[in-house]
């Protein structure tokens, strides 16, 4: 007869977030792609509202649309950035989780400590439960925390121009409260999945990493004016992303078995 | 019942047989060696009847939970210690956290846990090193602290692979002295081993594996089986070594000065052993039986070509 205890789920994730806080390296890690992801974006904007006028914005703006009047080329820049920049920002939610996921379930490996833990009364789904918790609470928390920022250093910095709170609106809303947690899931379940297979943390990262590259290529699309970001845009993403989370469920449950990863890492 | 049986256990990884025909009985209360060389297949036999590997054929019973496991687990691994080869802890935490997280996986009463896991931490001389990051910690002290861990819990059943490695002889003792008082209580204890001098001080039977299982005796008997001579000649003994390589089953033989061990495989042999040696011209002074060292009875029984 199968148990489930939410004591024992919280004890994983005491301990794994307890040692995030001690692992220095690995919050500085965490950290430095979120600044990236608000400071440039906030620098873009800036520079956008302190030259509203100069030709060569209309020229930009008339590029991605050319019905676009150049008194309004600034404004419309600003906007495209942001409703852009999205697809930079949802790369935070995979990455940030892989980063810890990676550690936290392939570093059990290296440093022996998953002999000691399967022999405890914990099961493996509790584990998994609990190490992805682990990883997505600072991942999520990491995300709000980033758009928080971003929302302040934008409305400031375009304030000037648009006389409007111009973040959050209604795209930017949706994907981070829904689409975000949905791509963290999605890091999180990949680097979990890796690391229960390869039992190398590096390894782990590195090999997650490459589930990366498909926000990259789509950010390319963008910025080259081939495809359009908007909130159905996002929305579709979002859904092939719940569609892989949902399998990357069904492939936890069967990976995560105490023998085969005794098997494996032991 | 709070001891073990173990009844045709086996495991296969693959085509790959880790061990076999495993069979052999552990009371409540006493300490069982389980000996064997490296790639015996000792931690997948103690990995099997801590619930972390399934047995591919055989069945056991470890403190009244029935193995192959019916469920997942759960009541077997709150029941059992297990202390790895590797202390594996966690090294950013401190004493106090590592066994915190452990008393939390095993829904202790924190309070009244951790009041036992201080008796333990000052038993082995860990008091007042609570709050200290284990990644500080020498090979002894993690080693200390991994068998507090082990026993956090109260197990009914604890496994021990290798406890004394790594520890200086005071703590080795302390650790010895433990593990006598464990099984005064009333646990069971199973030690894995390559220290035979250890086994010897601990354990009050063994069992010998290699992939298969050798024997299982009591230190006595496997001292025992093949009795062993100690004859004392006139001058140098090796001069009679050739003389009794060249008896059918030749018993091995020490040579030590004027002093000649002959390994005997049965008692039967002894007369025929004295009249070569007198044959082949030796003076002799005394001959004594003499119980064979346990290593000896150890190497023979995991040497390949005795395998049954």
């Amino acid at each position: 007869m199968s148990t489930f205890s939410v004591r024992r789920v919280l004890a994983v994730v005491w301990k794994d977030l307890l040692d995030l806080k001690k692992n220095r390296g690995m919050l500085w890690s965490m950290l430095a792609l979120p600044m990236v992801v608000v400071i440039m974006p906030i620098g873009v904007v800036t520079a956008y509202v302190q030259r509203p006028d100069d030709v060569s914005l209309a020229v930009m703006a008339q590029y991605y649309e050319p019905t676009v009047k150049a008194a309004q080329a600034a404004r419309y820049l600003v906007d495209k950035v942001l409703a852009d920049w999205f697809v930079i920002y949802l790369v935070m939610p995979v990455f940030v989780p892989i980063l810890i996921s990676s550690h936290a379930v392939a570093g059990e490996k290296e440093k022996r400590t998953l002999e000691p833990l399967l022999a405890s009364p914990i099961t493996p789904l509790e584990l998994v439960v609990g190490k992805s918790l682990a990883s997505l609470i600072p991942a999520v928390s990491v995300c709000l925390l980033a758009f928080a920022v971003l929302c302040v250093g934008v409305d400031v910095a375009a304030w000037p121009l648009a006389q409007e709170l111009v973040l959050p609106n209604g795209m930017w809303a949706f994907g981070v409260l829904v689409i975000a947690p949905l791509f963290a899931f999605f890091g999180n379940g990949i680097a979990v999945l890796i690391s229960a297979r390869v039992g190398d943390s590096r390894l782990a990262q590195q090999l997650s990493g490459l589930f990366v590259l498909p926000l990259v290529g789509l950010a390319a699309g963008q910025f080259g004016g081939w495809l359009k970001a908007g909130t159905t845009y996002y929305a579709l993403i979002g859904a092939l992303v719940l569609v892989l989370d949902v399998a990357i469920l069904v492939a936890a449950r069967r990976l995560f078995d105490r023998e085969r990863l005794m098997s494996r890492w032991g | 019942m709070n001891g073990l049986v173990v009844e045709g256990l086996a495991k296969r990884f693959g085509e790959r047989a880790a061990v076999s025909g495993l069979s052999f009985e552990v009371k409540q209360g006493e300490v069982f060696g389980l000996l064997g060389p490296n790639g015996a297949g000792k931690t997948t036999t103690v990995r099997m009847l801590t619930g972390l590997l399934n047995p591919s054929e055989g069945k056991a019973n470890v403190c009244g939970v029935e193995l192959p496991l019916n469920g997942d687990g759960t009541a077997l691994r709150k029941r059992v210690g297990l202390l790895t080869e590797q202390p594996g802890l966690y090294d950013r935490l401190t004493a106090h956290e590592n066994l915190r997280f452990f008393i939390r996986l095993h829904e202790l009463d924190e309070a009244r846990a951790w009041a036992r896991a201080r008796r333990y931490l000052e038993r082995f001389g860990l008091a007042g090193r609570e709050e200290e990051p284990v990644g500080g910690f020498s090979k002894g002290m993690r080693q200390k602290l991994a068998i507090v861990r082990t026993l956090v819990h109260e197990p009914d059943v604890i496994f021990l692979d290798e406890p004394t490695s790594g520890l200086d002889p005071q703590s080795a003792r302390t650790v010895r002295d433990a593990v006598a008082e464990l099984a005064a209580e009333g646990r069971t204890l199973v030690l894995c081993s390559h220290n035979l001098a250890e086994v010897e001080r601990l354990c009050t039977r063994v069992a010998v594996i290699k992939n298969t299982l050798r024997t299982v005796a009591s230190l006595t008997e496997l001292r025992r089986e093949g009795l062993a001579l100690d004859v004392q000649v006139e001058g140098e003994a090796s001069r009679f070594a050739p003389a009794l390589a060249a008896l059918p089953q030749a018993p091995g033989s020490q040579v030590e000065g004027s002093r000649l061990k002959v390994l005997l495989s049965a008692e039967a042999q002894a007369p025929e052993v004295v009249a070569v040696l007198v044959a082949a011209g030796a003076r002799i002074h005394s001959v004594t039986r003499a119980a064979r060292p346990l290593e000896e009875a150890y190497l023979e029984l995991v040497r390949e070509e005795d395998a049954p």
